[in-house]
């Protein structure tokens, strides 16, 4: 549920709706090029601002946000 | 004897088989694979008819293949030419068209771009490492490659003064241009590097760059050449500065070569202070001026660490270095030293005479790890050097940076700007970058950005600042203007300053200057 949330924010407010972009759970989404650093910012605040918390700096790392499943995972840890 | 860059990697294999070549994420490659994996490579290529000569594109992001298609490309007797895969489509379709590739060394995780590339209706035939969704083009996949067995390519006369790499300019005015660079001159820069600061097969090259931009040729030239590791950051690493801290502690990083950004954002991190970086022996910098400030905060990180600044142009890699002796004290910009080893200079007026000792001038740089000129544009490549007759017909050529210089008694060079980063503001000389540093100094203000536009009355040139402050509103545009008056002339203080979060930046981490201008203009 978290993670399509997530898809569906990179493919509509970051790719402008593409029908043929897929995104799957382990893509690796910033060493395809699907998001560089400022839309990774974009979709972090994103997150930070729809489920109303902040993401402390050291969490600001890869294991957290290199794939959908990984924030997916992150997000609900946090909010546990 | 080496004299072409491959020949690093096959001396590195005899010699150190088993130690770490390069390393970037997971993915570990020893010497003997990745001498193994550019052979089968350069197999590869020449079954598909790269000949010696041929321009051969590299469109990675940061991946261990990216050493791989380096070395595998130059031992087909080919030329490499890195793209970036994030650059719009028709900007690396155009350097393909420039200079005529028709084959690309990539991997299938870059597909979505490479689609956009060859919708953009570029000339490429094959792809090395694509998906196989690629339509008429012709896909080799990695697999293939490495299931080969290399035997002896035939090496071919091939001379050190070869080209052997382009390296395109990002081109803030008009189109980019194609830096060509030989083995000769890549391996100086190596073996400067390694002589002056006598690196080793120990050392572990922390590496932040992507490989078309030659901050990256440290560790992917000089590490090979001691037989050292090149630790790669991902991309990842790359845009979360607490993993690229974890990254240099991880890897025990003791050579590490980058952009002061990255320096900065792993200040801004909030997370350096928790690292133990003591295994750094060398942090240099270059690209851009490393504010003193952030100078002083980054020392106590990096405690075992020589600072030195490096200082030159793609055209002729690095040409000087500054060896800063401790923290720099108070705000004044922190010197480029002198021209290291093997290396020549001038500095000289609008009229290409030497200025008296103290003058400003620009810097000319005569060098042995300098461009052979720019591809294809022999008009250009001549206004590009300053020739001095020697004797009968025996020439120097001097690369012309461009960049502004005074020198001190004792020789050490200090950067005052590019010549075309002054601009006159109702009559007076400005320098852009003096306004810069000055707000870079308040403590208030993480970065600064002084451009001029037309804007006055008659359209006449007007100052403009832009400013990220270190949080927001901690400071007002007429606090900040107040402190300018009392430290600039009168004429040197923007009309305004506005605030950002962040900056534009450029394919070379540059602040993106011209992006800003159209941005205000609109």
């Amino acid at each position: 549920m978290m993670q399509q949330t997530i898809v569906d924010y990179i493919k509509n407010e970051i790719h402008g709706g593409d029908p043929e972009l897929e995104i799957e759970p382990e893509d690796d989404l910033l060493g395809s090029g699907l998001l560089g650093s400022m839309e990774m910012m974009r979709l972090v605040e994103h997150l930070e601002t729809t489920y109303d918390f902040r993401v402390a700096p050291q969490d600001m790392a890869i294991e957290n946000f290199m794939t959908v499943a990984a924030m997916a995972a992150y997000v609900e840890r946090v909010k546990a | 004897m080496i004299h072409l860059l491959q020949h690093a990697v096959f001396a590195a294999a005899a010699r150190y088989p088993r130690r770490e070549a390069f390393v970037c994420g997971t993915e570990r490659m020893t010497y003997a694979e990745l001498s193994r994996k550019v052979r089968q490579l350069a197999q590869t290529l020449r079954a598909q008819g790269v000949e010696p000569g041929d321009r051969v594109g590299i469109y990675l992001n940061r991946c261990v293949e990216t050493a791989v298609a380096i070395y595998g490309i130059l031992h087909a007797g080919g030329v490499y030419v890195p793209l970036n895969p994030k650059a719009p489509a028709t900007q690396n379709a155009y350097v393909i068209e420039d200079c005529g590739i028709d084959v690309l060394v990539s991997h299938p995780s870059q597909k979505r771009s490479l689609k956009a590339l060859m919708g953009a209706g570029s000339r490429v035939q094959k792809i090395i490492g694509g998906a196989k969704t690629d339509g008429r083009v012709r896909v080799t996949g990695w697999e293939t490659v490495f299931a080969d067995t290399p035997e002896g390519i035939a090496p071919g006369r091939r001379v050190e003064t070869d080209l052997a790499y382009i390296i395109y300019t990002s081109g803030s005015t008009g189109k980019p241009k194609g830096i060509m660079h030989s083995h000769a001159s890549g391996l100086a820069f190596a073996r400067n590097a390694a002589a002056r600061y006598d690196l080793s097969f120990e050392d572990r090259f922390g590496n932040h760059a992507p490989i078309y931009f030659d901050i990256s040729q440290l560790a992917y030239f000089a590490a090979p050449l001691v037989g050292g590791t090149a630790v790669i950051a991902t991309d990842a690493e790359t845009i979360f500065p607490a993993s690229l801290g974890r990254l240099m502690e991880r890897e025990r990083i003791t050579v590490w070569y980058s952009v002061p950004l990255a320096l900065v954002q792993l200040l801004n991190s909030g997370t350096a202070d928790t690292l133990v970086l003591d295994k750094v022996r060398y942090l240099f910098y270059a690209g851009e001026a490393l504010a003193p400030k952030y100078a002083r905060q980054l020392f106590p990180l990096f405690p075992g660490a020589q600072f030195g600044n490096w200082y030159g142009p793609a055209e002729t890699n690095v040409c000087t270095c500054y060896d800063l002796p401790g923290p720099p004290e108070g705000e004044a910009p922190i010197p480029i030293g002198d021209v290291w080893q093997n290396t020549d200079r001038l500095i000289v007026g609008a009229d290409d005479e030497k200025v008296s000792p103290g003058e400003t001038g620009e810097l000319l740089i005569r060098t042995t790890t300098q461009m052979l000129g720019y591809w294809n544009l022999p008009g250009r490549s001549a206004k590009a050097w300053f020739v001095r007759r020697v004797a009968g017909d025996l020439e120097q050529r001097f690369y012309r940076t461009g960049d502004l210089v005074r020198e001190e008694e004792n020789g050490c060079l200090h950067f005052l700007g590019r010549a075309d980063h002054q601009v006159k503001i109702r009559g007076y000389r400005v320098e852009l970058s003096a306004v810069e540093r000055l707000l870079l100094a308040s403590p208030a203000v993480r970065e600064a950005c002084a451009l001029a536009l037309s804007g006055g009355k008659d359209g006449a040139l007007q100052l403009t600042a832009l400013v990220i402050l270190q949080a927001p509103g901690i400071m007002t545009e007429k606090e900040l203007l107040a402190y300018l008056r009392d430290e600039l002339p009168w004429y040197a203080v923007p009309e305004t300053i506005l605030f950002r979060g962040h900056f534009p930046r450029t394919a070379t981490d540059k602040i993106d200057r011209s992006k800003l201008k159209s941005e205000l203009v609109a």
